[in-house]
């Protein structure tokens, strides 16, 4: 290789996106690490009375779940794709709202629907007199844990494969309604077939989540592997073992992951041609009509309506309690900490696609995947590995302090940085997969047209990259915003001083057992990013004409 | 010579045969010259190597005494004053045509930016559409669009790839004839790929047949002989 | 050569964006080390609204800031754990004893000398160490139907695995923090064979998985799920003062005993303030611990949450009293905290979920 070569690598976007992956890195080491060190008396007994339990409720999860939210997504894309109904276009977004319910609020809401004192047994019992056996109302188990995870996730896969039929699969179903096959037919022959690889990118997306999820199993007793990180961690007190069982939580996510891209293949989710031509909607009619739309509304109801409406209520039981002028500033340190947060992945997702775009290599590829890598590892290990090298960082700020007789220092972790930099590690991922499928749709050639035309890289990327892929970035903002605005476990471990956020304060009064007054808080995170949802919507619908 | 590539090689990241394999090739000024031949011959290579979208593992690229690159040195693309239309035209969307053609100057003065402008939409007779976006134009009118943008900076060396595949072929004709006079007027040199032979003969002045990645032969056009005014003849 | 300067450019663009960041939370981060502001910060455990008053009404008192990071017991004494000697906090106040003697274990508290304290809080509810205090008492009793179980048929903790038990006994997860104090204490008062014993006997009269919260026990046993639950008084006297009119009418429908009067006594766990060893204000910190021991605090400290203050000139709430008067467990509470490791072994291997 001559060394010119080694200078085109050498750029400062090559420099800026190693930084940025040493960030995302960093973590993964300290788990790795810990998996390949020696075992202690804790492992031997979580191995023998905890592991075979934690492994069997999660794959049990894992499987109904991803079979579930496999069913409904890929039925509603399908109905709402090829059929008129009444509502149809209310619906193609409005099916999209459930994400905005964060599955922990959805936990506890429903089982304050179902409960003993909940809406439901109180009207039967204090209107008709019926006491009902409480196994049928029991959500706290393992399948009511599914029922939580499917309610609330199914939407990842239903917008992946409704963009997907929309835009792909029009000639091939409608050659296929030429042919003469029934819907039902089309449906399994043709659109499952096709749209397997986008169902597949939906339910890794909800695998993830599922086995990182904190709240709800926390909240409904039920023990999988992410419980089991946090009491190990917190309860047996062993930081080591609570490590193991992150790394082993991580191969889990990379070896989905992995699956997902050899899947995925060399079909990538960019359009064909450019000329899409998207599918007229089918009218239906009679019993059929009826059918569909009753199934549809079910579902919305069920996802949305029902939980908010009780939301709803809850909110104005306690709202005099509740809402007082520090309210405002849970507000506000909810959207200003995600707004930062946001931003810097964004720039960081940027300009780390931007190199792996621009200078194709061995090392770029490694690059991107280890990005994606950070969504895998375990919020656990994250708190752990962020909070480490900001007491190394203090530690270094205090030292030179005392060397230059400053006095006074400056203490990180007393600040909002930390936080921030652990939102990063953790959602740099899901910023980075929108703008890295922007670029793919959007291709080279203009990049290239830009340069020949006399503008360097950096000068393209402001004039021509960004404004090409605006609409993926607008995803990408909105994605990671409300992912930032959901999280818990890591903004509850690092939060600093005086710092609240409406996903603490709501989870705080539901640890306190007062679900109604945790109503307020989780109410406005759904308004928020339900509005956030709806622009998303619209963004993607304009992307698409 | 105006254009001068001296034994060029260049190879595919994993790929174990070279694409290209000394490949050389002199140009005078304002000289059109068409590269033939069947997918998979390295012929759009030639050109993204010519352009600087990808770097040879060895060879020499000099234009208009300008060293674009040899053993030690890279020039990026956009410092060397190479036009190109690319296969897909690759106008801007967020852009109308005229901020498209504008795209190119920023060398020039506010004034001469105008004036180019004007020119350059004058030249490809699209100045009615100059508000138009890119997708509110026909296939014919985009391709004027690419050309017009790639030429308003005054490139050197001007580079087609496939001009024409993605016109249908009575639009394919007409155009061909407009290309080659266009050319000839601004006196830009030119190189173009393309894998049909009519398209060659009909815009090129030589042509240059190619196969697994080297020279196969060159032969003089038609044009050449007959319809030459503006360049000398240098065989 | 453009390139660079841009990718400087770039970065700088970060860098402010980061600063930005810090500055827009200088209103809400301690100055430290500073002499304009005095300041004395808190983990705590504890998220009622009546706190925030009490550190109100302390700053208005003696001028010191209060700044709180608010997050569960657990959470906080690991991020003391990997803080260690260079953490910002100055006082920890979690609710069980447990995490208070782990935190002293870890050496990550100091002994705090003053009279007021050792004044308003009785010995029993002290470290011995004087490393931490408690400021409330909270005791895990059994709750039962009032229409199915005659309280006379109730004596001890232990007794709630005998086979009149079987199906009927309602509790929650063993990851709950009150569950692993309580078989502590067992394990200290009966031996670690008996507490296996008896943890094996519980899972074995359970009327169902365990799940949920204490709440969640009063209404199954209401609701006839199980005729009797273990659970700690004051979500009972949260629930008799709910909004909810349901889980009012739940909280009536069940009554409370005091397990073990006849024998070893009723758990009691209590919720406690520390000083770190690392505390930069220590003499805030003092001010704040003694401020919270002081009978006006103690009453809204503790009457809020329903449950029993340490200090004794303190009458505890009126429906508190209305329950009457136990005997309460007499151990040593840092043995809460020796034994929690053997605790959540032994409820592992009854498999008590």
């Amino acid at each position: 290789m001559n060394w010119h070569v080694v200078k085109r690598q050498l750029n400062g976007w090559a420099v800026l996106s190693f930084l940025a992956i040493l960030f995302i890195v960093l973590p993964g080491v300290v788990v790795l690490v810990e998996l390949f060190a020696p075992v202690n008396e804790n492992w031997q007994h979580i191995q023998e009375y905890l592991l075979p339990r934690y492994v069997r409720n999660t794959l049990f999860i894992m499987i109904a779940t991803g079979a579930l939210t496999t069913i409904i997504g890929t039925s509603l894309a399908w109905f709402v794709t090829v059929y008129d109904f009444p509502l149809r276009r209310f619906f193609k977004w409005a099916l999209i709202l459930p994400l905005a319910i964060p599955p922990y609020i959805g936990a506890y809401t429903y089982h304050g629907i179902l409960n003993y004192t909940g809406v439901i047994q109180t009207t039967l019992r204090n209107e008709f007199g019926i006491t009902v056996d409480q196994a049928y109302f029991n959500i706290m188990s393992i399948q009511g844990t599914v029922f939580i995870f499917t309610l609330f996730l199914y939407p990842y896969i239903y917008t992946i494969t409704r963009a997907f039929l929309h835009n792909q699969s029009s000639s091939m179903i409608e050659n296929a309604r030429i042919l003469g096959r029934g819907s039902w037919d089309i449906f399994f022959t043709v659109v499952i077939p096709i749209s397997r690889v986008a169902v597949i990118g939906g339910v890794s997306l909800v695998l993830m989540e599922v086995l990182n999820d904190y709240g709800v199993v926390k909240y409904f007793g039920i023990q999988t592997f992410s419980t089991a990180i946090f009491s190990t961690w917190f309860g047996m007190k062993d930081t080591s073992s609570a490590l193991k069982l992150a790394g082993t939580l991580m191969i889990l996510v990379i070896a989905i992951l992995t699956m997902e891209r050899l899947v995925r293949g060399r079909k990538q989710f960019s359009y064909a041609s450019t000329k899409v031509k998207p599918l007229k909607p089918r009218p239906l009619h009679g019993w059929q009509r009826y059918v569909v739309f009753a199934y549809v509304a079910l579902v919305f109801a069920v996802a949305f309506i029902i939980p908010f409406t009780q939301l709803a209520a809850w909110t104005f039981l306690t709202f005099d309690t509740v809402f007082t002028a520090a309210f405002w500033q849970l507000v506000w340190n909810t959207v200003r900490v995600a707004l930062i947060a946001t931003i810097i992945i964004l720039l960081f997702a940027l300009i780390i696609a931007n190199y792996t775009r621009l200078f194709p290599s061995n090392m770029t590829r490694v690059i991107s995947k280890v990005t994606t890598l950070g969504y895998s590892i375990p919020g656990a290990a994250i708190a752990i590995a962020v909070i480490t090298l900001f007491l190394w960082l203090d530690a270094k700020v205090l030292d030179v302090a005392l060397a230059l007789d400053l006095g006074q220092t400056f203490v990180f972790r007393t600040t909002l940085i930390m936080l921030i930099f652990a939102y990063v590690i953790r959602f740099l991922a899901i910023g980075f997969n929108s703008i890295e499928s922007g670029f793919e749709k959007v291709g080279k050639s203009f990049t290239e047209a830009s340069r020949m035309l006399g503008w360097n890289t950096v000068q393209t990327f402001f004039r021509v990259d960004i404004p090409m892929i605006k609409g993926a970035i607008m995803s990408a903002f909105i994605l990671v915003f409300i992912d930032i605005m959901k999280e818990l476990p890591l903004t509850l471990f690092l939060q600093p001083f005086n710092f609240s956020t409406l996903a603490t304060q709501a989870f705080k009064y539901v640890s306190d057992e007062k679900i109604h007054e945790a109503a307020l808080a989780s109410i406005v995170i759904v308004l928020m990013s339900g509005l956030l949802i709806f622009v998303f919507h619209k963004v993607l619908d304009k992307e698409a004409d | 010579m105006f254009v001068q590539i001296n034994d060029l090689h260049f190879s595919y990241k994993g790929a174990h045969e070279e694409t290209i394999k000394g490949f050389s090739i002199s140009i005078t000024k304002g000289e059109i010259v068409s590269l033939l031949g069947d997918s998979g011959s390295g012929k759009s290579t030639i050109l993204r190597l010519i352009a600087g979208l990808e770097m040879p593992n060895q060879g020499v690229v000099v234009v208009n005494d300008c060293v674009c690159c040899d053993d030690c040195q890279f020039m990026p693309p956009e410092q060397r004053g190479v036009g190109m239309v690319f296969q897909d035209y690759a106008l801007f969307p967020h852009m109308t045509v005229e901020k498209n053609i504008r795209f190119g100057l920023h060398k020039l003065s506010r004034k001469e930016r105008n004036e180019r402008v004007e020119e350059m939409l004058a030249l490809v007779n699209l100045t009615e559409f100059r508000h138009r976006y890119p997708y509110e134009l026909s296939g014919g009118q985009q391709q004027r669009v690419a050309l017009a943008r790639a030429l308003a900076p005054k490139p050197s060396l001007l580079i087609l790839d496939e001009p024409f595949s993605n016109l249908d072929t009575s639009l394919q004709h007409r155009i061909r004839d407009d290309l080659r006079r266009l050319l000839k007027q601004t006196g830009t040199t030119t190189i173009f790929v393309t894998h049909d032979e009519e398209d060659a003969e009909a815009l090129a002045d030589r042509i240059v047949y190619l196969g697994e990645g080297k020279i196969k032969k060159q032969v003089m056009t038609e044009n050449n002989k007959t319809f030459n005014p503006q360049i000398p003849c240098f065989v | 050569m453009n390139k660079k300067y841009a990718a400087l450019g770039l970065s700088a663009a970060m860098t402010t964006s980061l600063l930005a960041a810090c500055a827009s939370t200088e209103d809400a981060t301690p100055e430290n080390g500073s002499d304009s502001t005095e300041v004395v910060n808190v983990y705590s455990s504890r998220h009622y609204d009546v706190d925030q008053e009490l550190y109100k009404q302390f700053e208005e008192e003696t001028g010191i800031q209060v700044n709180v990071v608010e997050g569960k017991s657990d959470e906080l004494l690991e991020r003391l754990n990997t803080e260690g000697d260079n953490t910002e906090a100055d006082l920890f106040i979690t609710s069980d004893a447990g995490n208070l003697y782990q935190a002293k274990e870890a050496g990550h508290l100091q002994a705090v000398d003053s009279d007021v304290l050792a004044s308003n809080i009785p010995e029993k509810y002290r470290d011995v160490d004087n490393e931490w205090f408690g400021l409330t008492k909270r005791a895990r009793v059994i709750v039962y139907s009032k229409d199915r179980v005659n309280p006379e048929d109730l004596s001890t903790y232990e007794a709630l695995t005998e086979d009149q038990w079987n199906g009927k006994v309602l509790v929650r997860p063993s990851e709950n923090m009150y569950n692993i104090s309580l078989l502590a204490s067992f394990i200290e008062v009966n031996g670690a064979e008996e507490a296996k014993e008896w943890a094996k006997g519980l899972v074995n009269n359970m009327a169902r998985d365990p799940k949920g919260n204490d709440r969640d026990q009063a209404k199954a046993v209401v609701a006839g799920e199980g005729d009797v639950a273990i659970m700690n008084t004051y979500y009972l006297g949260l629930m008799l003062n709910s909004e909810d009119s349901e889980e009012k009418k739940v909280a009536e429908q069940l009554g409370v005993f005091f397990p073990n009067q006849e024998t070893t006594g009723t758990h009691v766990n209590i919720s406690g303030i520390a000083m770190t060893k690392a505390s930069k204000h220590t003499d805030n910190a003092k001010k704040l611990m003694e401020f919270m021991s002081n009978p006006s605090a103690q009453e809204k400290f503790a009457g809020v949450n329903y449950e029993y203050p340490v200090n004794e000139a303190v009458e505890p709430n009126e429906l508190l009293q209305s329950w009457g008067e136990f005997k309460e467990q007499d151990i040593n509470l840092s043995t809460l905290g020796e034994n929690q490791q053997e605790a959540i072994r032994i409820f592992n291997e009854a498999g008590w979920k």
